[in-house]
């Protein structure tokens, strides 16, 4: 940095206003006050056992778990196969299918979401689950393909070739060596469909039901009607949740990897 | 002499592009046999095409006399040895020598046995436990012919094996590979760009250039009567003349010797006028560089280089612009056929 003041002053500027707002949040939640200001008035845990124990917000939060782990599943079951045809396949139009796959990154969400509501949910009287489903996995779909993709485009075809030489089936082939190849891939593949279908507001948003709404709708709901350091403690159970999700995607393949092998 | 493999009138294709052009060769069995060329000379595709993993456009390609064309790569009982070594990173040593072996349902203690006789013939027995990443380069390349010596394959096929490794380690792997190919007995095929490799490890070395084969033969046979300019070229042959009757001839350039137009010796043989154009010592040798005119009036370049040590101190007094003889002997002289 030195040398360089306003490259480093904006990278510094930058980091302020990233990190100060979340500081704000997550040091109101340990407030012992009953008003979300700053600073917090004396310090207590007594916010995180209310909003654990808030009941739209507990059966939120187990909603929007159950959704982000069968959307991930669901992602990574259609997204790992069309990772291999496209790199591995001798298919035509190879990149028309992939842009199909990657175009949910720039459809707008609430043109899907509107879609699936008037197809799924009206047309085929299907529960909001069932459209928020389809609609997640079609939206972590993306992030399936790529990253995988990415394990993939580093691993040598030689060493797949080198298994159907010693005798393996091309079947056998995919569970004894292209599987366990893939495996950080899919691993962090799953992390960061799980954290964006957890975090998603927009389809959540359209597709809700009195039955079935997820975690950030409630939030948002509850913040439009009350402002107390409930919100801020939910918030940071959040926030700690998904640090710990990347410090392990982070650990285990590497952030440049994950976003499509920036520095390979 | 008995066919390992055989390809008869074998042509691959990609769009406009013909890799390996109505290609013909035996593999001898119990042999090594190397393919030899410069890159894009249709080598690697001709082992590909052998190993199944690229079906030919047109021909047939036989495996002890079994129809093999179009069998998949996993029917073939063939060793591949690959450039990148191409080991299972997520098994040790010992599981991915035993990988061919599991597939062919052979019991875990007699897989244990064959695996650590194969360990032992690379000589890496006692890393049997080891990750493929913490070995050296020399190492993997030797456990990847392990797992390909382990299958008792009807062919080994090794691609470039020793292209990545540092040049003491490649020259002793040389006789390393010969030497499992004699306790073995296996018939190999060796693909290389690499013709000092080739002429040091073959027992018939197959010369391609741009998909066709240039020259089949021992390596000593090819060495010394080069058919054509081409081979002749990629075997290190540099002073190449025009005749008077249109023939080409062509001479060493170590055969190349150079003296001062007033005290050259009589001698049946080349004889030629030149003009030094450069003389510089590279390590052992001394290069003179010349330039003559052929039996056509063209301009030819030629190279004489002579082991330094050899030289009297006249010899070295050679500067550009002087005028030389330049001589080679009669059974130094190769006349070569024009290309195909």
């Amino acid at each position: 940095m030195r040398g360089r003041p306003i490259l480093g002053s904006l990278a510094v500027l930058g980091y302020i206003i990233m990190i100060v707002p979340i500081l704000f949040v997550v040091s109101t939640a340990f407030t012992a006050g009953d008003a979300l200001t700053f600073p917090p008035q004396g310090l207590s845990l007594r916010w995180f056992g209310e909003a654990l124990a808030y009941q739209p917000f507990v059966g939120a939060l187990l909603s929007s778990l159950q959704l982000a782990v069968v959307s991930t599943l669901l992602a990574l079951l259609l997204g790992v196969p069309v990772t291999l045809a496209i790199q591995r396949g001798k298919i035509p139009g190879k990149s028309l299918v992939e842009g199909l796959f990657l175009s949910p990154l720039v459809v707008p969400e609430l043109v899907v979401g509107l879609a699936l509501y008037q197809q799924i949910m009206i047309g085929l009287h299907q529960t909001s689950f069932v459209a928020l489903l389809v609609g997640h996995t079609v939206l972590l779909l993306p992030y399936a393909v790529r990253v995988t993709g990415a394990s993939l485009a580093l691993a040598d075809p030689a060493i797949e070739e080198a298994a159907r030489g010693l005798g393996a089936s091309p079947l056998r082939t995919f569970f004894s060596v292209t599987l366990p190849l893939l495996r950080p891939g899919i691993f962090s593949a799953g992390l960061l469909s799980f954290v964006t279908s957890f975090n998603n507001v927009p389809l959540s948003l359209l597709l809700q039901s009195r039955q079935f709404r997820t975690l950030p709708v409630t939030m948002l709901d509850y913040v439009q009607q009350s402002y107390d350091p409930m919100i801020a403690a939910m918030s940071t159970l959040i926030l700690a949740g998904t640090v710990v999700i990347a410090v392990v995607a982070e650990k285990t393949l590497g952030f440049a990897k994950i976003f499509g092998g920036i520095n390979k | 002499m008995t066919s390992a493999a055989e390809f008869t009138g074998v042509t691959q294709s990609y769009g406009d592009t013909v890799a390996v052009d109505n290609l013909n060769l035996q593999i001898e069995q119990g042999k090594l046999t190397t393919l030899l060329g410069p890159s894009g000379c249709g080598k690697t595709t001709t082992l590909r095409m052998l190993a199944g993993y690229i079906t030919p456009s047109a021909g047939t390609i036989t495996i002890n006399g079994a129809d093999a064309t179009r069998l998949p790569p996993e029917k073939r009982n063939l060793g591949m040895v690959f450039q990148s070594y191409a080991l299972f990173p997520h098994m040790t040593v010992a599981e991915n020598v035993g990988f061919g072996l599991k597939l062919r349902k052979v019991p875990a203690a007699q897989r244990r046995d064959v695996v650590m006789h194969n360990l032992d013939l690379v000589g890496l027995a006692h890393l049997a436990d080891r990750k493929p990443k913490a070995l050296s380069g020399g190492q993997q390349q030797r456990v990847a012919l392990a797992r390909a010596i382990a299958i008792s394959p009807s062919l080994l096929l090794l691609d470039e094996p020793l292209s990545n490794l540092d040049a003491r380690l490649r020259v002793q792997m040389r006789s390393e590979i010969r030497r499992i190919q004699g306790e073995t007995g296996l018939t190999v095929v060796l693909v290389t760009h690499d013709q000092e490799e080739a002429l040091e490890m073959s027992d018939t070395m197959v010369v391609m250039r741009a998909g066709k084969v240039m020259q089949t033969g021992a390596p000593a046979t090819v060495f010394s009567t080069p058919a054509n300019r081409f081979v002749a070229d990629f075997l290190g042959y540099e002073n190449f003349l025009t005749q008077s009757d249109g023939g080409l001839i062509t001479v060493r350039p170590e055969h190349l010797r150079v003296t001062s137009a007033d005290r050259t010796p009589q001698q049946p043989g080349l004889t030629v006028s030149a003009v030094v154009t450069d003389s510089v010592h590279r390590g052992v040798d001394h290069i003179v560089t010349l330039t003559t005119t052929d039996a056509t009036g063209a301009a030819v370049t030629l190279v004489s280089t002579t082991r330094r040590d050899t030289l009297s101190t006249d010899d070295l007094g050679l500067h550009p612009g002087d005028t030389v003889v330049a001589q080679a002997r009669d059974h130094e002289i190769v006349r070569l056929t024009p290309e195909k």
